[in-house]
């Protein structure tokens, strides 16, 4: 039995929505747990004063990472057939940049907001409201942009290729890169958190 | 000694721990060994047998008419073939160039010929190079410029059903800019041989549509070809 699942063929096209969806349930549930439904703690990441969303986004990095790579090391997964979203360099760093924007804005990503709608927030729901505004009015314009958003196709890129490492050293980098963090973040947060506490005094 | 500095961490710098000696370990692998994947013959045999790699041209039908794009539909007929007419959405690559095609092996693709011989053919070179998802149009152009392009009408004695989903292709059809036919009763009244037909594929049918339908791209474009995969 190797993965990926649906390249294989294990599952057809409607079995794979159900999946999908069981995934995405599942997606929701740990980032409401990991009290990502609500827009004050998310926006403390920006003040340093809350790192949850920081070490949360690592530790499902560092996973993921490391479950691809000894599953793949054993031979059940093939890693050339898992799907890489292909880079775009410049149009994927206006996104970010926006995307950015919209965060600290709104105090959602599109993702939490899903979230913090389904827990019954208001807030939430005037963000999703503005994210289908957004997917509308860009699907509009769209055919008038391609010649932004498809320049600088960079193709299907990985570390270990763009960095010239043996994939194990790079997924030994990236573990010591959030460890590293996590112990940064601890600091950031005492630093930051005490600060607020005597402002608000 | 260790053991009680181990006892002394909380739960979440064991678990750093942990990541980091998986870490290492990875350091120490280097990296996923290029595994060697063999060709199983009687799985391909069985992947023969149960049909189960054919897409029918009424499903692919219904996927164009959908607006699917989580394919790639290659036709390996010549160019000048593929210029006169060729199913919405399809990319021409001849099958010598199929191997060094940038087509991906996480792509799902769907081949067609003139009626299913050299797809056939490709299937094997595609399996060969471990592309896991690669389907056959069943019958080739031939079958889907009966079946699709100018469906024919059922019998007398045919039942609701077969009415049904006649009426439905022939909906289809103005789509692919074909018709539907009268029932072949009568044997083929004229014999206006097909001057834009493809080949001997269209021995019978009308003339194939000469212009692309709308929805189609212009062909070849790979930027044209987006996928909807990953978040």
């Amino acid at each position: 039995m190797n993965a990926p699942f649906f390249k294989f063929g294990l599952f057809g096209d409607e079995a794979s929505l159900i999946v999908a969806f069981v995934i995405g349930i599942g997606f929701g549930f740990f980032l409401e747990r990991a009290g990502f439904g609500s827009a004050k703690k998310l926006t403390d990441q920006f003040y340093f004063r809350d790192m949850a969303v920081f070490r949360v986004m690592f530790t499902a990095i560092v996973t993921a990472m490391l479950g691809l790579f000894y599953l793949a090391a054993v031979g059940w997964v093939d890693l050339s057939l898992v799907y890489i979203q292909p880079t775009y360099l410049w149009p994927q760093i206006v996104g970010g940049l926006l995307l950015g924007i919209g965060f600290i804005v709104g105090g959602y990503c599109p993702g939490t907001s899903l979230v913090a709608l389904a827990t019954g927030k208001l807030d939430a729901l005037v963000f999703v409201a503005g994210v289908f505004a957004g997917i509308f009015a860009i699907g509009e314009v769209w055919p008038s942009i391609t010649g932004f958003t498809e320049s600088s196709n960079l193709g299907r890129l990985t570390l270990p290729e763009v960095l010239h490492l043996p994939m194990g050293l790079v997924v030994f980098l990236v573990v010591l890169m959030a460890v590293g963090g996590f112990w940064g973040a601890g600091v950031l947060e005492r630093r930051f958190a005490a600060s607020a506490a005597k402002e608000e005094k | 000694m260790s053991l009680l500095r181990l006892d002394r961490l909380s739960r979440n710098q064991k678990l750093a721990l942990l990541a980091v000696a998986l870490g290492l370990g990875a350091l120490v692998l280097g990296g996923p060994r290029p595994g060697k994947i063999v060709l199983d013959e009687r799985e391909l045999a069985a992947i023969v047998e149960g049909e189960v790699d054919h897409v029918t041209p009424d499903e692919l039908a219904d996927w164009i008419v959908a607006g699917r794009q989580d394919y790639r539909l290659i036709d390996l007929r010549t160019a000048a073939e593929f210029a006169e007419y060729h199913i919405p959405q399809a990319e021409n690559v001849a099958i010598t160039a199929l191997v060094d095609s940038d087509l991906a092996r996480n792509e799902k693709i769907v081949l067609y010929s003139a009626e299913g011989i050299h797809s056939a053919q490709a299937w094997f070179l595609l399996k060969a190079k471990e592309f896991p998802a690669v389907y056959i149009l069943l019958g080739g152009l031939k079958q889907w410029t009966e079946q699709v392009v100018f469906p024919e009408a059922p019998g007398e004695s045919a039942g609701p059903v077969e009415r049904i989903a006649f009426a439905k292709a022939a909906e289809r059809a103005k789509f692919f800019g074909g018709a539907s036919r009268a029932a072949a009763v009568a044997g083929p009244s004229t014999a206006s041989a097909a001057p834009g037909g493809v080949g001997a594929s269209g021995a019978s049918a009308p003339t194939l549509p000469k212009v692309v339908p709308p929805p189609a791209p212009a062909p070849g474009g790979a930027a044209a070809k987006k996928k909807k995969e990953g978040c």
